[in-house]
Parts: structure tokens; C-alpha cells; sequence
């Protein structure tokens, strides 16, 4: 394995692909060009299927080839889209509009979890309202928030921080019932006060699960967002394309598209970084359980 | 320190796990609670440390009675219940952290008890990274620096292979030579008993069915004929029947059937 990894090197630093064909090395997967190495390749060859699918419509008129602009054509109409500002207020407001909804509902779900958690009126009294109300999709609480509060910020905010909310709160109250008992034994033993066990034991115990429900409430959070700038708003992705598909603008359609792919990844990947930092003392998993 | 165990009983569901138990614990004294698994020993255990109370009699610790968990009485548990996202150094300055010992400090006293169990070198490791020899060594310093007036051990090596747990059994003789600290230990392990203990209390079906005295200086060596003869004796009283007790000639040939069999 050492040596087969020290003749890949050799054949990377002088740079010889005959030397590196040469049957020294061992199985491909020892070396380090490899191709699961090169995680952008999949993107980048469904663009291009993209394009040539585009440009063949173009040429062939399967279907009406403004339905499905190819991508050379949506960087131009975008870089021009740019020009206006547009699409740069789009991103700060839809920007502004998630980071403080989701962190409003992801903080507002801790502190709910812990009251839940410690407190047995609180649990007794608010338990049952939010199983009542936990299930309905918050889409269909938009109206009702755009004629209570209008079509201003709050609303918008209001419906991101509540769909982040119930599947942070649920994550995060299944974190607290799932600390191991010998960890609070140990704790109480070690002259830890209630108050202390909480602290230093419980809440860092049940972060795990919390992080989980904040991914898994990114995306939930996210089609909130944009359902709530399609309904009421005059700014934003999600109202790009609503005004795309009223005057028929399909490739502003697609920018805006695009634009929250690459936002939604672009939090995804924030999160987990900060799961990879809060969470370095984990060691489990398909890729330690089975080393290659 | 002295802890005492006054007509303690409890049952589960209408079964009566512990019937009537006394014991006491004198100062530095090292005793071994042995016996099957279901006998009770883990719940005397649990009681004496304050997780669950006795339905009826007493716990004392230095005249008062046990009320829940303290500090006074540390306790490694088998599984070791390491803090996961805890370094080794800071699982070990969790006691004196909680008790109000300032960071450096707290820092200082879990680095003696580290050095104490050979663990160093491991200082910033995770307890994921550990060995099981090596993550219940922590336990055992974690519950140490606690400075607890007696130290309950809930089966500690019970899940460790028999190499590192021998090597963990004199690890743990060799601590006590040093600390002379006062043990509580339970296993169902009868040479690991022998091995560790000033006295060895036999439970059976939830009442205390002999004590013995185990009179070999330390370090015990398992192939002595003392310590064969002890275990022995501990043996026959484990594997004895009760009902067969009252025959002696039943109790006896009992014996030898158990005996032939094994």
C-alpha cells in the first residue's frame, strides 16, 4: 500500500504518464488520481448534457426551445440581469429574509427543547399544543400570516422560523430523552448539581441531534423562503420567478432557479462545517467502520 | 468513612430483589460483592451510590443517611460512561471542575490522576479513541479525582477480554497500595474477587450468603495454593443450592455433580 502510494507520487512529481501507466503502481484505487477524486466531475458533465440538449432543441425544434434556455445562454442573460442590480438585491434579501428566520427558529427551538425538557408543566401544558399543531405544513399558514401582519418582513420571517422550529424542537427534545443515564449518574456522583448536569452534561449530549434537526429543517426552511416571496413580495428568488412566469421570462426563471440551488448548498455546506467542528470528538460512520 | 447498610430491602414488580441486608464498610477497606447476575449486587450497588432508594432500612455514610447522589461516593460503571465530547483531561477535571475548583487547578489534579493511571500521553484524546482498557483506566481516575470518601465499582472489567482485564485488576491493586482508598466492588468474577479484596461478600438471591475474610498479602499470585483454597471455598458457598443447605449430604453430592460436570 506504502509503496504502491510512494510510486504514484513518483510518477505525479515527474510528471510522466508513461511512467504511471507503467504497471508499478497497484490497484487504481492506491493512487491519488483517482476518479471519485474529482467530485465536480458529475456537475460539470450535466451541465454540458444540458447545453448539448439545449442546443439540439434549438437546432431540431423538438419543443419550443425557450422552454429550456442551455446554460451558455443563462450566464449571459444572467450577467446582464446582474448589470441591473437586480439580482444582487434578490440574493441580500432572500439572504437577510433566511438567516434570521432560521436562526430566530433554530435558537427559539433550543430554548423551547430545554424548557421542555426540564420543566414537567411546561412539558404537560405545551406538549400537546405542538403535536396538535406541529403536522400542519406551515405553507398553508401564509395567508393567514400575510392577513394578520401584512406583506411586510415579519410575516416572511415569522413562516421561515416556524417550519425551522417544530423539526429542530422534535430533534432536539429526542436528543434530551436520549442521554444515556450512566452519564448523568456519573455526573451527579462526580458532586455535579442538577442545574450543572443540565449544563455540562444534557445540553452537550443532545447538540448532536439538534444539528441533525437543523439540516434536515434547512431544506424545509428554504421552500419556505421562497413560497413566501412568490406570495406577497417585491423582492427575492422566489419573486424573480414569479415575475418570470408572468411575463414569461424563462430565463430569468432558471437564474433564480440556480441562484437557490447554489444558496440552499452553499448553507448546507456551512452547516455541516459547523457540525464537523462541534462534533470532532465523534468517531462512527460507514467510511471508520470500514477503512480502505 | 464508614458506611453501613442497615436491613435494606427493595423489590421490582413484586419481586424481592434484596431481602434484609447488613453490611459494613470499615475505613480503607477494599470488599468485593460477588455473585451471579440477578443476585442484587448491582442494585445494593445503585442504592449505596443514591440512584434508587431502598423500600425499607438504612444507608449510613459517617452517620447520616444516603438521600441521593454525592460526591462523597464516586463510582466506575461498567460501560465507563465517559463524557464523548470531553478530552481525557477534561473528563478527569469534570469532578473538581464541578466542585468548584478553578480551571487551572482543576487542570493540575486531573493531570496527577492521569499520571497515576500511565495515561499521559493521552491528555486531548478523545474517549472514541481509547481502547476499553484505556477509556475504563480514565473512569477510574475521572471517579478518583472526584476525591470521593469511597469508591463504588459496578463491574468495572466485566466487559474488557480477560488479558487487559488482568492487567486492569493489578493496575487497580497497585492504585489502592498507593491511595488506600476505601473500595466497594462488585463482579461475578470469583478470582478477581480473590485477587482484589480484603473481604469477599457473597450474595445470593438477594440476601448476603457468607462473608469471607480473604488473609493473603498483596501482590496475591493466582497460582499460590491460598488463593486456590479461597477460591474454592468462595465457590462451593456460589454454587451450593439453597435447598440443598439444609441436607448436607444432598449439599455434598450436589457438589460433586456440579463439580463432575464442569
Amino acid at each position: 500500500m506504502n509503496r504502491s502510494d510512494a510510486a504514484a507520487d513518483l510518477s505525479r512529481v515527474q510528471s510522466s504518464p508513461v511512467r504511471g501507466k507503467s504497471g508499478v503502481q497497484g490497484r487504481p484505487g492506491a493512487s491519488r488520481f483517482t476518479l471519485y477524486n474529482m467530485t465536480f466531475l458529475p456537475s460539470i458533465l450535466f451541465f454540458v448534457l444540458w447545453e448539448l440538449l439545449a442546443r439540439a432543441n434549438a437546432a431540431l425544434k423538438w419543443f419550443n426551445p425557450r422552454f429550456l434556455p442551455p446554460p451558455t445562454q443563462l450566464i449571459e442573460e444572467g450577467w446582464k440581469l446582474a448589470q441591473t442590480g437586480i439580482i444582487l438585491d434578490s440574493i441580500v434579501s432572500s439572504t437577510t429574509r433566511i438567516v434570521t428566520g432560521f436562526i430566530i427558529g433554530c435558537a427559539a427551538a433550543l430554548i423551547a427543547g430545554v424548557l421542555i425538557a426540564k420543566f414537567r408543566a411546561v412539558e404537560f401544558w405545551f406538549s400537546p399544543v405542538l403535536n396538535l399543531v406541529g403536522p400542519i405544513p406551515a405553507l398553508a399558514l401564509l395567508p393567514l400570516f400575510i392577513i394578520w401582519f401584512g406583506i411586510g418582513e415579519f410575516p416572511k420571517i415569522l413562516l421561515i422560523a416556524w417550519t425551522t422550529f417544530i423539526p429542530v424542537l422534535v430533534y432536539t427534545l429526542d436528543g434530551f430523552k436520549s442521554v444515556p443515564s450512566t452519564l448523568i449518574r456519573s455526573a451527579l456522583s462526580l458532586g455535579a448539581t442538577g442545574r450543572q448536569v443540565f449544563i455540562r452534561v444534557m445540553l452537550p449530549a443532545a447538540i448532536p441531534n439538534f444539528l441533525v434537526g437543523a439540516q434536515v429543517s434547512l431544506g424545509l426552511s428554504f421552500s419556505a423562503l421562497i413560497v413566501s416571496e412568490m406570495m406577497g413580495a417585491s423582492s427575492g428568488l422566489g419573486y424573480i420567478i414569479v415575475d418570470a412566469r408572468n411575463f414569461f421570462k424563462m430565463t430569468n426563471m432558471f437564474i433564480a432557479i440556480i441562484l437557490i440551488g447554489l444558496e440552499y448548498s452553499l448553507f448546507s455546506w456551512l452547516l455541516r462545517l459547523v457540525e464537523k467542528k462541534a462534533l470532532a470528538w465523534r468517531k462512527d460512520g460507514l467510511r471508520d467502520a470500514v477503512q480502505r | 468513612m464508614k458506611l453501613e447498610v442497615r436491613n435494606v430491602s427493595k423489590s421490582y414488580g413484586g419481586r424481592l430483589v434484596l431481602r434484609e441486608i447488613n453490611l459494613t464498610v470499615e475505613e480503607r477497606e477494599f470488599i468485593c460483592i460477588l455473585g451471579h447476575s440477578g443476585c442484587g449486587k448491582s442494585t445494593l450497588l445503585n442504592m449505596i451510590a443514591g440512584y434508587i432508594p431502598p423500600d425499607s432500612g438504612d444507608i449510613i455514610v459517617d452517620g447520616r443517611p444516603v438521600t441521593g447522589p454525592s460526591r462523597s461516593r464516586g463510582m466506575v460503571f461498567q460501560d465507563h460512561a465517559l463524557f464523548p465530547w470531553l478530552t481525557v483531561l477534561n473528563n478527569i477535571a469534570f469532578g473538581p471542575r464541578v466542585q468548584k475548583v478553578p480551571r487551572q487547578q482543576a487542570k493540575q489534579m486531573a493531570r496527577e490522576y492521569l499520571k497515576l493511571v500511565g495515561l499521559e500521553a493521552y491528555e486531548s484524546h478523545y474517549p472514541a479513541e481509547l481502547s476499553g482498557g484505556m477509556k475504563q483506566r480514565v473512569g477510574i481516575a475521572r471517579a478518583l479525582a472526584g476525591q470521593p470518601d469511597i469508591l463504588l465499582m459496578d463491574e468495572p472489567f466485566g466487559a474488557l477480554d480477560i488479558l487487559t482485564r488482568e492487567s486492569m485488576q493489578a493496575e487497580l491493586r497497585r492504585i489502592c497500595e498507593k491511595l488506600k482508598p476505601t473500595v466497594l466492588f462488585v463482579t461475578h468474577s470469583i478470582s478477581e474477587a480473590v485477587y482484589l479484596a480484603d473481604r469477599v461478600v457473597i450474595m445470593k438471591h438477594g440476601i448476603i450468603a457468607d462473608v469471607f475474610e480473604v488473609n493473603l498479602s498483596h501482590p496475591r499470585s493466582p497460582h499460590a495454593p491460598q488463593f486456590g483454597e479461597a477460591m474454592a471455598r468462595i465457590e462451593r458457598v456460589l454454587m451450593d443450592d439453597e435447598r440443598a443447605g439444609a441436607d448436607g449430604a444432598a449439599e455434598d453430592a450436589l457438589y460433586a455433580v456440579k463439580a463432575g460436570s464442569a
